[in-house]
């Protein structure tokens, strides 16, 4: 497998378009290209930079999105474009896309994409999936639900919201020369192309475990049955004008924790604001039921989680060596799915936390990666088999070998 | 009676079973106490725990508040010191502006930033800076700033800076956020010592974003510095049109000069061909006034009387002083036309002095003037003609003898001076007034003292030492107090 990335931070989509085909396309060399992934701040999110670079590609697919920065080796970018050439031998694949997912509802536009994936995959069997959706779409949860009706709850899919900056206004999904809003795209793969998955988030439990008793998608009404916002009201002494002025470190910083049996880690919620009669509008479902408790993490664990995760990635693609020796161990592209709330928290530490995965992963392999809205992938990344989530706050690294 | 045992078998068996049991349930009961104990205590310990907990997320939440505060000011420092370091490369008001990036505004927390200065000839606002804004926008921007230009101004004259933290007035505050279309902003006056006066803007439509009293001292900083650079930029452009003028005028001046230079050069050369001319046509009739008195007064043609002879030495003696003024001024013109060339060869000053020494001896003795030679062999060697070398020398030393009372000292030393030898001749003699130093190498000047009433001179012997001096590419230059001698000193190339 060959993996090419090229970066640009021109400002013209012409120069970004023909500056990232070259530089990425260079480290493919005569070989042929299988599949194009991109990643670009929303000043550069246009039709004229994806009609290039579909140019440049004959005919095979390209998905993407738009985000408040990019990641690569080099650095974080706040104005750039990183595109993504793989070409793998044996490799089989399908990508597809759905639109319109506010009317279609997430869990149909999910089933709708999941079917037109397996649809047209060709090759007989399919081992994971990436995609990416709208950042900004409330029931992201949902859509995985959608996705797992048509590829089976325990296939491993390895998503990202896409982002904007911070503005919470469009964020942009891409396939081929085409570019929406409201819509995901995705691609499956199977074949000559191994993967190793890792997700953490590095916040830890504290204080008493409750119980949900009321709520409804993403909107938690009742906690123990008391209001849901007691949970904080207890913790920090504020009322609630109080909590929703510090909204933005009570929603970054401690975040609510769901148990989930069986699994590791548990699964966060980041509080997106607090309502009046009390209730907690999280990003992410809720279920009913569901025991939680408040979590805390700070700079060091954020970090020490990004580390966990790449070397998981790491650890994880070397295993499958183990089962299929025909299969190579090493990563030969890392692609960085992190939560845009991590970068608010860590602000100039974020290059750190880049420092930590190359660390883990290896200086020389290639890193592609963006800030996200929402992560979606397994919990217990280890076991990948496991079902399909949708995270907050997390750092996920999927490496890819040949 | 069978039966009777087995009843009471039975009721004994009964009885211990039942006393079993009620064994077994009160340890069972007690066990459940004993659990319930723990449970409650558990309980307890969880109340307990949740509280700590809670006491360590309110103190977690202050330290992240401030750690978060601390990290955006130092970021914000960061920032601020590389904008500073752009605005002050530069002396240009647009360049200031210019070097002033998104990713600047982005590193102190900002996606939008804009300058205004206000036009005070045509009373309106000028956009100096956009960052963030399109063209509509900045245009809607303006004409907002048009219809409210006083209530900005106000600002300005307020001479502080303006936050959607700090503003009060809730009207004023919505109506910046949606002219500017932003959720938080901060402004500040720009303010140069003198000139005009304008504000900087710098806002984000981030809804998390948080604004202290550090976020406006930082901007307050910036605008301050940006008044900085356009006052020092205000007052370089100021020097810089009075050195614009000033070249100006120097150079029209030296253009002046330069035509008179040229006027100069021209009345010289036809100075120097005029003396060149009348020297040659003097030297002929001179030469045979000179034979024919040579001739009388050797007699051949007869005896002449006393007078006649002693008229006819006056005439030849004249005619010899008349040669050599005529010879002077035809060498003089001849090396500023250069059709004198110098034969430069190595030479041994110690030589041409003894050769010199030997030509005085005369004058020296008769004065009884000591000449002190200190040139070793390591200052003697230049590159030179000879017999103009001598020329000067015999010049320089015969003048020093002239101006030197009895018993008197010459002195002749020389040192290196870069790629020249510097030769000084020092006497003992009455030396030269100073209003006359800057005149000495001029032609026919003679310095106004009792010997040069007494003894005659063309006048231009200095002026033609220093014309050969500067032919052989030296200087000749001459220092002298009254009564206590004078020093020529010269300078030639090094062989």
């Amino acid at each position: 497998m060959k993996a090419g990335i090229g970066l640009s931070i021109q400002k013209n989509a012409l120069l970004v378009g023909r500056e990232v085909w070259d530089q990425a396309s260079i480290k493919i060399g005569q070989d042929k290209i299988d599949f194009a992934i991109l990643f670009t701040t929303v000043n550069l999110a246009s039709a004229s930079l994806l009609k290039i670079i579909k140019n440049k590609l004959a005919g095979q697919p390209l998905i993407g999105c738009s985000s408040q920065a990019v990641i690569t080796n080099s650095g974080i970018y706040k104005h750039a474009a990183l595109l993504v050439l793989i070409s793998c031998e044996g490799l089989n694949m399908n990508a597809a896309f759905v639109k319109d997912i506010k009317t279609k509802g997430a869990l149909s536009a999910g089933e709708e994409l999941g079917g037109k994936l397996v649809q047209e995959f060709t090759g007989s069997q399919r081992e994971f999936g990436i995609f990416f959706c709208d950042g900004l779409m409330e029931e992201g949860s949902k859509l995985i639900l959608g996705l797992q009706e048509r590829l089976g709850k325990s296939f491993p899919i390895i998503g990202a919201s896409a982002s904007d900056n911070l503005r919470f206004h469009k964020t942009y999904l891409f396939f081929n020369q085409e570019i929406f809003t409201d819509a995901a795209v995705g691609i499956l793969l199977g074949g000559g192309l191994s993967f190793g998955l890792g997700i953490k988030h590095g916040w830890k439990p504290l204080g008493k475990p409750r119980t949900v008793t009321d709520s409804h998608g993403n909107v938690i009404e009742r906690i123990d049955n008391k209001p849901a916002v007691s949970i904080y009201r207890d913790y920090f002494a504020k009322d609630i004008a109080g909590l929703k002025k510090e909204l933005k470190y009570i929603s970054t910083l401690y975040p609510i924790g769901l148990y989930l049996e069986g699994e590791e880690e548990y699964l966060l919620r980041n509080i997106l604001s607090i309502e009046d009669n009390g209730s907690l509008v999280c990003q992410g479902d809720i279920p009913l039921g569901s025991q939680i408790r408040l979590m805390i993490g700070n700079k060091e664990s954020c970090l020490l989680a990004a580390r966990q995760a790449s070397e998981e990635a790491k650890q994880n693609l070397s295993a499958l060596k183990l089962g299929q020796p025909q299969k190579y161990s090493s990563i030969d592209i890392a692609f960085v799915f992190d939560s845009a709330s991590r970068y608010s928290l860590l602000r100039r530490g974020a290059i750190e936390e880049l420092k930590m995965v190359k660390n883990a992963i290896g200086e020389d392999v290639p890193i592609a990666g963006f800030y996200t809205y929402g992560e979606q992938a397994p919990l217990k990344a280890i076991g990948y088999h496991g079902e399909a989530h949708f995270h907050n706050q997390t750092i996920s690294v999927l490496g890819l070998g040949g | 009676m069978y039966s009777e045992n087995l009843f009471n078998i039975l009721g004994l068996a009964s009885i211990f079973i039942i006393i079993s049991l009620a064994i077994a349930l009160a340890i069972k009961i007690e066990k459940i106490q004993e659990l319930r104990s723990s449970i409650s205590k558990l309980k307890k310990s969880l109340e307990e725990t949740d509280e700590q907990a809670k006491l360590i997320v309110r103190t977690d939440i202050e330290l992240n508040k401030t750690q978060d505060e601390l990290d955006k000011k130092i970021a914000g420092l960061y920032a601020l010191q590389r904008l500073s370091r752009a605005i002050s490369t530069t002396l240009e008001e647009t360049q200031i502006f210019m070097n002033i990036q998104n990713a600047h505004l982005e590193d102190l927390g900002f996606e939008k930033g804009v300058a205004f200065l206000w036009n005070n000839a045509e009373k309106k606002f000028r956009l100096t800076l956009n960052r963030g804004y399109d063209e509509e926008e900045i245009h809607s921007i303006m004409h907002n700033l048009e219809l409210s230009k006083e209530f900005y101004l106000r600002l300005i004259k307020q001479e502080m800076a303006v936050s959607s933290f700090s503003l009060q007035d809730i009207k004023h505050k919505e109506n910046i956020n949606r002219v500017f279309k932003v959720t938080h902003f901060i402004m500040s006056p720009i303010l140069p010592r003198e000139g005009t006066t304008g504000f900087l803007f710098l806002g984000t439509e981030s809804t998390d974003t948080i604004l202290t009293e550090g976020d406006e001292e930082l901007v307050t900083i910036l605008a301050n510095q940006i008044g900085q650079a356009l006052e020092n930029a205000r007052l370089f452009e100021k020097t810089w049109l009075a050195q614009q003028e000033l070249e100006k005028k120097v150079e029209e001046r030296t253009r002046e000069l330069s035509e008179l230079l040229e006027e100069i050069k021209k009345v010289s050369k036809r100075k120097t061909d005029f003396i060149s001319a009348v020297s040659h046509e003097l030297r002929t009739p001179l030469t045979s006034i000179k034979g024919y008195a040579s001739i009388l007064l050797s007699e051949k043609l007869g005896q002449i009387p006393k007078a006649v002879k002693e008229r006819l030495d006056k005439i030849n003696r004249h005619s010899d002083e008349l040669a050599q003024l005529v010879n002077e001024l035809l060498d003089i013109s001849r090396i500023e036309s250069g059709k004198i060339t110098m034969k430069l060869e190595p030479q041994d000053l110690k030589d041409i002095l003894e050769a010199v020494a030997d030509l005085l001896s005369v004058q020296l003795k008769t004065k009884d003037i000591k000449l002190d030679v200190k040139i070793t062999k390591e200052t003697a060697k230049v590159n030179a003609d000879r017999n103009q070398i001598e020329r000067v020398f015999i010049n320089l030393i015969g003048n020093a003898v002239k101006f030197t009372p009895a018993k008197g000292k010459i002195s002749v030393t020389s040192h290196p001076s870069d790629d020249f030898l510097q030769i000084d001749v020092s006497d003992t003699g009455i030396g030269i007034p100073e209003d006359a130093l800057t005149s000495v190498f001029d032609e026919f000047y003679r310095v106004d003292n009792p010997i040069n009433q007494e003894v005659k001179g063309t006048g231009l012997g200095l002026s033609l030492i220093k014309h050969i001096i500067e032919a052989h590419k030296g200087k000749i230059w001459v220092k002298s107090k009254l009564g206590q001698g004078s020093t020529f000193s010269f300078t030639l190339p090094k062989a």
